[in-house]
């Protein structure tokens, strides 16, 4: 009996030092001194991954917090929370006053901005390098104790209701966009807007915006990227400072996947009151970013619709004048990736003689060889925006943010780049047949 | 007894443990409740700027940067809209866009197609004094970069269908500006400000643009777009001596030209206030501008000017927008800037507020004009406003675009180079009695106010505070005059 007490007191003690020195321990470091800059990678004890790269150019640094949370988290009826969320971030904390965040960023010189898509709600600030301290203690402040209240709820719903009504009178293509999501995505999740319906949001209360900072503002669903001019051993002493105290939540079960779509075409319409020209959206569904095709891809997005010697934009824009507007390109949401082109035209006759040149440039991808020349101008253009991805500190961070949330690891830049530069024109070929065939999906948008 | 006193072993280690467990805890606690003191301010180390001409009179400024296969360029050329001829405003506008839409032997598709092979981005803006082309591209491209920009400066070829394609977009560019208040109410208080001077010329509208020929636009060309008149600042992982080689291959062959660009003369500040007046029907905002000419940048004061500007209306931590929104709740936004020129500056002020507060916003913007003339700004403010700048500078530096903005911006209004070097040290020099010094002499009293909105809720209001108004379309054409009984 006195063996197992002494050795229970023993382990009471040795708990007690633990609890002394092991409240800091910390996944170790994988340090990564590829090109195009090092990183080091950290996994805290709550989930909290960090990551950490020193660029001493310049006395500046950048901090991204990004949350794996966007509007696919959201449940019919209740749309918008997360953009909500965003919002709420600036409105205060427990030991933060409203609006004392922007007010410390601004008054030492720095910038700061969020974004909230369907995937995730990112915030940054770039801020001159003594004051990454005060951004940590800020940012680990809301994540731990945001301020939900009923005033705070109120005004945020107001200003978004008017966000949505000013967006609505300047884009009267606005509604047209959110139905083609919808027929896009084929799912709720991944097809409603991120801003929310008005209906929703007028009915969200405070519990409910609650229970999503409850579940998603977590730890263990964030990625601390740091990137910039800053003593790396002090930078962690902080980080565990100031958030390795904060519990983890829950973990989160990954949003069902929309249903594999029924290979057919959709072809609908819809009235835009206050448009003065009709248009269309066109969608074509895509791999996963996972999928060795996704590369190829990327290059076709180039060839199609990148600059202003773009096929689709000589043809639709210079030679054959068809169109007043084109935007377009690949987009992802989680794992679900849509190419998505969207037109305005003069006229209906237009729209028609417009669908058919963008399928004939398709047409020509699946039946003729892309030329040496063409495609080295768009590894050209592709490789100087993925460059661009690194030129400051905050690109930087932002691009080690989202690389980590996208898959939970950070591919090699340099790898990465290096497959998109040995596509070949074979690959394009057989790419486009895979993916433009028939199914595509047409929203029509028709004027009064 | 022996079980007991075990007991309260466990029970006292217990306890303690817990303590020792939550210690942590209550003291985050404290940590918490309050801002961290941030450290020191790092050193700024900028990067050395490098000179040289070529025997033409092309300038050449090299700023290193080695840590991406990219190369920024900006051109400078003395060719902005102050020297288009009165009868033919926008020719400037015209011709620096024009540059690009074909030389000799390539089209303007082929040299999109050339400018896109090699990574790049073109882009013209144009100022009173200058029109800047920004340039960037692959470093491995360099030769092919400069043999094309040298094409495009030496021996643009100006077809009409390319030159009507530039108007088309210009036009059609500035009638979309025509919806923006921001837009054309700060192009009329210009306007105004400017009046009898070139630089009025800048302020111009769509209108005239079809009265531009080819003909005037190679004969603009012909006389500015000259070696001896232009800048060109490269940022890139560059040999300062492979760079002026590559220069003198390219363009030595452009010859030089008659320097005829003395200085502007330095348009007068306005003496009484004015008020010019733009119905905007059914605004849900009213738009309000108002500012006056003050020094050059190049003046010594320019530094508690930039303080100044700061305390009254740099950011929204600024005493404008604390007044007018957070405390007035007038203004959805209230911010004053310094616009520099080469012969002057213009210094404004801005907001964006209720209809039916024009007045009352108009006065708050005076009481907070007066609080920096007739007394002097607390230390504390000065200091707040001097670590802003001081913070904020190397965010401006930050990129290879942002770098050789910096740079080009510097050069063509004629700066020394302690404003690029000294200018920490020039900052942290300014105290609450240099911009009590320099604030009292400034026209800050006696602005040009412009407003846009709803003549029913706005018009008037100015009644209160001045005698008549003129009143303007969005392109800025006289009317006529409202009286005030």
């Amino acid at each position: 009996m006195n063996e197992v007490l002494n050795f229970k007191t023993k382990l009471l003690i040795l708990c007690l030092i633990l609890s002394f020195l092991g409240g800091s321990v910390h996944v170790p470091a994988q340090e990564k001194k590829d090109f195009p800059f090092p990183y080091t990678q950290y996994k805290f004890n709550n989930g909290l991954h960090v990551i950490l790269s020193e660029d001493y150019s310049l006395p500046i640094v950048s901090v991204v917090m990004a949350y794996r949370v966007g509007s696919i988290n959201e449940e019919p009826g209740k749309t918008g929370l997360a953009y909500l969320m965003e919002n709420l971030m600036f409105l205060g904390s427990e030991n933060v006053e409203r609006m004392q965040h922007i007010s410390i960023i601004h008054k030492v010189g720095g910038e700061f901005n969020a974004a909230t898509s369907e995937d995730r709600t990112i915030f940054y600030q770039r801020i001159p390098s003594n004051q990454l301290t005060q951004v940590l203690w800020l940012e680990s402040d809301r994540m731990k104790s945001l301020q939900i209240d009923e005033s705070n709820v109120k005004q945020v719903k107001l200003d978004i209701l008017e966000e949505i009504s000013l967006r609505k009178a300047r884009d009267p293509y606005l509604e047209s966009s959110w139905r083609f999501d919808r027929l896009l995505y084929g799912n709720f999740a991944f097809g409603h807007p991120v801003i929310g319906s008005e209906d929703d949001l007028r009915n969200l209360t405070v519990q409910d915006v609650k229970d999503f900072y409850n579940r998603f503002y977590i730890p263990n669903n964030a990625v601390l990227s740091i990137v910039g001019n800053f003593d790396r051993k002090k930078a962690l002493a902080d980080i565990q400072k100031y958030f390795e105290t904060i519990p983890p939540g829950e973990p989160i079960p990954p949003v069902p996947l929309p249903k594999s779509p029924e290979k057919k075409s959709i072809v609908e319409s819809i009235q835009a009151p206050l448009a003065q020209s009709p248009g269309f959206h066109l969608g074509y569904r895509l791999p996963s970013p996972a999928s060795e095709d996704f590369y190829v891809l990327s290059i076709i997005e180039y060839i199609l619709l990148r600059g202003m010697s773009s096929r689709l934009h000589k043809r639709l824009f210079k030679r054959e004048k068809l169109v007043l507007e084109l935007n377009g390109g690949i987009e992802k949401r989680q794992d679900q990736t849509r190419l998505k082109i969207f037109v305005v035209n003069n006229n209906q006759y237009m729209v028609q003689r417009c669908k058919k040149a963008i399928f004939s440039e398709l047409h020509k991808l699946k039946t003729n060889f892309i030329s040496e020349e063409e495609l080295n101008k768009v590894k050209n253009m592709f490789r100087k925006d993925y460059i661009n991805q690194y030129t400051t500190s905050l690109p930087k961070a932002l691009f080690l943010a989202e690389s980590f949330l996208s898959r939970n690891i950070l591919l090699n830049p340099a790898e990465e780049l290096e497959k998109y530069m040995a596509i070949t024109p074979k690959d394009i070929i057989g790419v486009t047949y895979r993916y433009f065939g028939v199914e595509s999906v047409i929203l029509d948008v028709k004027t009064k | 007894m022996k079980v007991k006193n075990r007991q309260a072993i466990i029970l006292i280690f217990f306890l303690l443990s817990q303590i020792a467990l939550n210690l942590p805890l209550l003291s985050q606690e404290r940590f918490r409740r309050t801002p961290p003191i941030p450290e020191p301010f790092p050193t700024l180390q900028l990067p050395e700027i490098q000179q040289t001409s070529l025997y033409n009179g092309l300038t050449l400024w090299v700023v290193p940067k080695n840590d991406l296969p990219i190369i920024s360029l900006k051109i400078i050329v003395f060719a902005g809209e102050s020297f288009s001829p009165e009868n033919l405003p926008g020719l400037a506008t015209l011709t620096a866009h024009s540059i690009s839409r074909g030389v000799s032997d390539f089209s303007s598709s082929e040299i999109e197609e050339k400018i896109e092979f090699i990574g790049g981005d073109f882009s013209a803006e144009i100022y009173p004094e200058y029109s800047l082309f920004s340039f960037t591209f692959l470093e491995e491209y360099f030769d092919e970069a400069l043999n094309l920009l040298s094409r495009m400066l030496i021996e643009p070829t100006f077809i009409r269908r390319e030159i009507d394609s530039v108007r088309t977009a210009v036009y059609y560019d500035l009638l979309e500006k025509n919806s923006d208040p921001d837009f054309f109410v700060k192009r009329l208080l210009l306007q105004a400000l400017f009046t009898n001077h070139a630089y009025k010329k800048s302020t111009f509208n769509e209108d005239g643009l079809r009265n531009i020929t080819q003909k005037d636009i190679v004969s603009f060309f012909d006389n500015h777009y000259r070696p001896n008149n232009t800048h060109i600042v490269f940022a890139g992982n560059l040999n300062f001596n492979t760079i002026f080689r590559e220069a003198r291959r390219f363009f030595n062959r452009w010859q030089r030209g008659e320097s005829n660009h003395s200085a502007l003369p330095s348009p007068e500040p306005q003496e009484e206030m004015k008020v010019c007046f733009i119905e905007t029907p059914g605004a849900k905002d009213a738009t309000i501008y108002m500012g006056n000419i003050i020094m050059p940048a190049t003046n010594p004061n320019i530094f508690p000017l930039i303080v100044m500007n700061q305390v009254l209306g740099g950011t929204p931590n600024s005493r404008l927008f604390m007044n007018l929104r957070e405390s007035k709740q007038y203004a959805y936004n209230a911010f004053s800037e310094i616009e520099f020129f080469k012969s002057c500056s213009v210094f404004s002020i801005h907001a964006r507020v209720r209809p039916e507060v024009v007045e009352s916003s108009i006065m708050e913007i005076f009481n907070d004009i007066n609080l920096i003339t007739d007394k002097k700004i607390p230390s504390f403010d000065i200091e707040q406003a001097k670590s802003y700048l001081i913070g904020n500078f190397p965010l401006q530096i930050e990129t290879y675009d942002d770098l050789t903005s910096k740079v080009a911006e510097h050069k063509a209004l004629g700066l020394e180079d302690e404003h690029w070097n000294k200018y920490y040290e020039n900052i942290m020099l300014i105290n609450s009695e240099k911009v009590f010094e320099l604030a009292k002499k400034l026209p800050l009293k006696t602005p040009v106010i412009v407003v846009a909105g709803d003549g029913n809720i706005v018009l008037n209001q100015f009644g209160a505070f001045i005698k008549e108004v003129d009143i303007y379309n969005k392109k800025g054409i006289y009317l006529g005059t409202y009286k005030f009984d």
